[in-house]
């Protein structure tokens, strides 16, 4: 599947905290509602285990990570690939701006989940915004972190 | 593998965000880990083995392992297996639902009623195993996970965090003293506790006795196991010396 110029959105999905059901909860309220055809996901659990096209699809495109907890699962295993990590966002950060919002549910996302879900998935969708302005070339691979 | 006093399967989900097998592996296992095997179970995130350190890379090695997959990429077994350690089982969603005949899920965003009957079916295979893992036999449970309204707390076990060994929360580690300054020592209280009752006791050899037990579930460099066995000894005898004797 090629996906080029398009925006990667890679949730940590964290399975142990609520958080990770948000940041994932996020991605696809961007990629399948909010941003769909400038944006596509990608299984970070293929990075995990290298797979060849993965890597490259994280290589040659834009890549927005979010992550549920400080570990930074999916920023870190984006750099590890060689992406293109243009934007790194936390969903506590987003958290803290909405502490009304507190979502307990990890399983199946709960109201709180969603709602701030959805703030994130704004922020995220003005981050796609401003690279698909500037384009894609314009975002410099970060360094592997080992 | 040893049979350690705290005998919990580890869980680990491929959680794919292209595919809705993927959400289907990841509800499945949280609904063992929260729902039907609440206290027997413990997962961790599968990315967290190359964002992690050693303590979460050992999970594999310390717990048996199932990976739950959702297709035949089986990149939890194939990461587990290639960061980690071996699996001791592994579940595919797509193979079960084409063993079943059953359809693809509609979203991989939000499992619909049929979805969400899927994941039980998972989850019940997973559950299954788990208790043959553990040498138990329960009768099938499909359709009694009870999904509706808020999520409940398990007994003994918080909901969310307290399943997930990331930072060791789920893994035991112990920080011991070497030559050239302190290490992190997984599984190190539950093999001594094994040992004791065991009736091993401080005596010469008793620090490279304990190692090999403990090379099970750490890297310990060639170089440095003699260190290793003079650490494990003086440790193993303090722990006795607690214990009473």
């Amino acid at each position: 599947m090629t996906t080029n110029n398009k925006v990667i959105i890679i949730p940590c999905s964290g399975i142990g905290k609520a958080y990770g059901t948000v940041g994932r909860e996020a991605a696809y309220m961007v990629v399948e509602e909010l941003r769909p055809g400038v944006t596509d996901t990608v299984c970070l659990s293929l990075l995990v285990m290298g797979e060849e096209e993965a890597r490259r699809r994280v290589q040659e495109n834009p890549c927005i990570t979010i992550d549920g907890c400080p570990l930074a699962c999916a920023q870190k295993n984006v750099e590890l690939a060689g992406g293109k990590q243009a934007v790194n966002l936390r969903v506590i950060d987003t958290y803290k701006e909405h502490r009304d919002l507190k979502p307990q549910a990890v399983t199946l996302i709960d109201e709180n989940g969603r709602q701030l879900a959805r703030f994130l998935a704004q922020q995220v969708a003005a981050e796609v915004d401003r690279l698909t302005a500037v384009g894609a070339d314009s975002v410099v691979p970060n360094e592997e972190v080992r | 593998m040893p049979d350690l006093p705290d005998k919990k399967v580890g869980l680990v989900s491929c959680s794919g965000e292209e595919l809705a097998e993927g959400t289907i592996a990841r509800v499945a296992t949280r609904l063992v880990l929260e729902k039907l095997r609440p206290e027997e179970t413990v997962t961790i995130c599968l990315p967290l083995f190359l964002a992690g350190g050693q303590e979460e890379r050992a999970f594999a090695r310390f717990y048996p392992t199932i990976a739950i997959d959702g297709c035949d990429k089986m990149c939890a077994k194939r990461g587990t297996e290639a960061h980690s350690g071996p699996v001791a089982d592994l579940v595919v969603v797509s193979d079960i639902l084409a063993e079943l005949g059953l359809p693809q899920p509609n979203s991989r965003r939000a499992l619909d009623e049929e979805g969400l009957r899927l994941a039980r079916l998972v989850a019940d295979e997973i559950a299954h195993k788990v208790d043959a893992l553990r040498g138990e036999a329960k009768a099938p449970e499909l359709g009694i996970v009870d999904l509706s309204g808020a999520e409940r707390p398990a007994p003994k076990v918080a909901p969310g965090e307290t399943v997930c060994a990331c930072r060791a929360g789920g893994l035991p580690v112990t920080q011991v003293e070497m030559a050239w300054g302190r290490v992190g020592i997984v599984g190190l209280q539950p093999l001594f506790e094994r040992a004791y009752a065991q009736g091993l006791r401080p005596a010469p050899g008793v620090g490279e006795q304990l190692l090999k037990t403990v090379k099970v579930y750490n890297y310990v460099p060639a170089s440095a196991e003699g260190e290793y066995a003079k650490a494990l000894a003086r440790e193993y005898a303090a722990f006795c010396q607690r214990k009473g004797t």
